[in-house]
């Protein structure tokens, strides 16, 4: 069975590569691993040692995982920094075209560690279900926020720009975020903090309330797409309650029998609860009624629900919604 | 979805998992057989042997039955002999890998003590079942120990080693070496052992669908090597070694496994059974470990701990 494992740098070197480095960062940042475990990772992937410095301490790792016995070599061009850290990968020649994002990836997993380090706190803190109330207050003091202040926090990606407003990159169910504070009064358009890619916008919340608004903007950012690049939870209203309720690792089964469905299939059982009549979906389609009426038969069968009946909508409509805020790792593959 | 919750993995290893997802089914089922053995060239290259100064020389010798099987005598090219001898049994679920699978397990040994390796090329499952692989591995093991001084083998210090299937045969093989009274041994190294047919534990039933050699792979290897007699009582403790009643009287043993795989609890209560019976045994249940995790993640932290535990436990049987 180990002969069908390599090393992760020697296998299929053409597949999604970027992919496989950012899931690999990504679950050691969840799962809480420390500097020496990114560095093991970046060592790994890339093939040469990888180093950081924080707050003046060095850890070199090399692709076995080892402390590389010789000095540090040459550092190469992509190196990262920030307060108090830097990180790189040794290579002597020309980086490699995934150098840039193993650097990138690692440094903002140590940017993270730093983040998590710092007494109290930053906006992570603010947005973190888990800190006590007393924490996050504290923490809204600094940012010159009261208890009761209006605010709400915007979802983008990890790589995404800051717009200079307070930021922290943080772990969610769906990868690493960036999260941003927004305290713009929204009845003063001029001042509202506008990003410009794929966002999600929070419900708006007390201030110490903003763990919700946190987990608000992760949903909306999830149902961003290239039609709605930024998505607006407040106008998600009561589903919101339902997407909290969701476990992005462990769907619904009327969302695993939606993702089941070959696209021909969803495309004809969206038509037919959007349809009037069988009569009208069955214009929609081009084809005859009773071709409808037997796909219509066929799908309530494979959804284990009539999607025609004003309950079955609403349950199709919230499996839709749960099925794009699902992780696709654990969803069957479609029939088609 | 397994009834039973599972010990997370260890975060590196779940990284690892994540990242190879498209690669590597948790399942193999007996029709990826073919592929399974030519998935990867063999792991262990003469290049690699070469680098660590080591030469390897092909012998035939008798296997189950007389008939002709292959061992591979490895030894460093300054060898000077007699000094400990190391009986390799590869791993493969039974029914894949070669003799020069996954000997990077072994290599630090024999340079690390000057030791010499007999790694034999015993035939798989389903086409040769039981008791081909472990009667090869038996037969291979007598033509060492008859051998010895002409190999530069002390017969005091020989130990067996395998890992995974090669584990299994490894305990399998000691147990024919006490009941037939053959070859003394010095050690078994039992490297996350497969040991029981009879998929029973809460361990196997943790892992479906999940980790490296699952529940269903499991049961896959055990149906090549067994067919219709898995899991009946026609099955022998040489075949499956957690059905032996009695472990006494075996040389010291060391065990090893991941706290999240399949052989974990067969693993654990062979060591026991091992205490039980009065024989000494090293146990180690890395936390969060999947099968073969020092071989799919050999650069992560829980990997360099277990590899630094085998190596520890074998300098004080052969450094002694």
């Amino acid at each position: 069975m180990e002969r069908l494992v390599g090393h992760l740098r020697s296998v299929d070197p053409e597949a999604s590569e970027s992919l496989r480095i950012v899931e690999y960062f990504d679950v050691l940042l969840k799962r809480g691993a420390g500097v020496d475990g990114l560095l093991r990772g970046a060592a790994v992937l890339s093939g040469t040692v990888a180093g950081a410095e924080v707050r003046g301490r060095v850890s070199r790792r090399g692709p076995e995982g080892g402390v590389p016995d010789d000095a540090p070599g040459a550092r190469c061009s992509s190196r990262r920094s920030g307060e108090g850290w830097s990180v790189w990968l040794e290579r002597g020649g020309d980086a490699l075209a995934d150098d840039e994002m193993i650097v990138e990836r690692l440094a903002l997993g140590v940017e993270l560690l730093e983040a998590r380090r710092r007494p109290a706190g930053g906006l992570e803190t603010v947005i973190d279900a888990e800190s006590p109330v007393a924490e996050r207050t504290k923490v809204l003091a600094r940012l010159h926020l009261r208890a009761a202040s209006p605010v709400r926090i915007i979802a983008t990606p990890a790589d995404a720009p800051e717009f200079g407003a307070p930021t922290a990159t943080v772990p969610t169910p769906y990868g690493l975020l960036r999260a941003t504070l927004d305290t713009a009064d929204p009845s003063a358009p001029g001042e509202a903090v506008s990003p410009a890619g794929p966002a999600g916008l929070g419900t708006r919340v007390r201030a110490d309330r903003a763990p919700e608004s946190w987990e608000a903007a992760v949903v909306a950012l999830r149902l961003a797409d290239g039609t709605d690049p930024v998505v607006d939870a407040s106008y998600l209203g009561g589903l919101l309650l339902v997407a909290r309720g969701h476990d992005p690792r462990s769907p619904h089964e009327d969302v695993v029998a939606l993702a089941r469905l070959d696209p021909r299939a969803a495309h004809i059982l969206r038509v037919l609860v959007e349809s009037e009549s069988m009569r009208s979906a069955a214009a929609a389609l081009g084809t005859h009624h009773s071709t409808v009426q037997a796909r219509h038969e066929a799908l309530t069968r494979a959804l284990g629900y009539d999607p025609r009946t004003p309950l079955g909508k609403i349950r199709y409509v919230t499996a839709e919604l749960l099925l794009r805020l699902t992780d696709p790792a654990y969803l069957p593959a479609s029939d088609g | 979805m397994s009834a039973f919750p599972r010990p997370p993995f260890d975060a590196e290893l779940e990284a690892v998992l994540a990242a190879l997802a498209d690669q590597i089914p948790p399942t193999l089922t007996a029709d990826m057989i073919p592929q399974l053995r030519q998935a990867a060239p063999a792991q262990t290259s003469d290049e690699v042997l070469a680098e660590a100064g080591l030469t390897r020389r092909d012998v035939t010798v008798p296997g189950h039955l007389g008939d002709d099987i292959t061992v591979s005598v490895i030894k460093r090219r300054d060898h000077r002999g007699p000094g400990p001898g190391i009986f390799h049994t590869h791993g493969g679920g039974m029914v894949s890998g070669d003799r020069f699978s996954a000997l990077t397990q072994v290599i630090p040994w024999v340079v690390e003590h000057d030791a010499v390796m007999v790694t034999v090329e015993y035939r798989l499952a389903p086409e040769f079942p039981d008791p081909y692989p472990v009667e090869d591995c038996y037969a291979g093991l007598l033509w060492t120990a008859e051998h010895a001084a002409e190999l530069g083998i002390d017969p005091e210090r020989l130990l067996i080693a395998g890992a995974s299937a090669g584990g299994g045969l490894a305990a399998g093989v000691t147990l024919m070496a006490r009941d037939r009274r053959g070859p003394a041994l010095a050690g078994q190294m039992l490297m996350y052992p497969m040991l029981d047919d009879r998929d029973r534990t809460v361990s196997s039933a943790q892992m479906e669908g999940v980790g490296l050699w699952d529940r269903a792979s499991n049961t896959m290897g055990w149906t090549a090597l067994l067919g219709e007699r898995r899991r009946t009582d026609e099955v022998s403790v040489y075949a499956a070694p957690a059905r032996a009643t009695d472990l006494s009287g075996l040389p010291p043993a060391f065990i090893d496994c991941g706290s999240a795989e399949v052989f974990r609890d067969e693993d654990v209560a062979y060591a026991s059974a091992l205490w039980r019976d009065g024989v000494q045994a090293e146990l180690h249940v890395w936390p969060g470990g999947f099968h073969g995790f020092d071989l799919a993640a050999p650069h992560t932290a829980l990997a360099h701990a277990m590899t630094e535990a085998r190596n520890s436990w074998v300098a004080r049987l052969l450094g002694a």
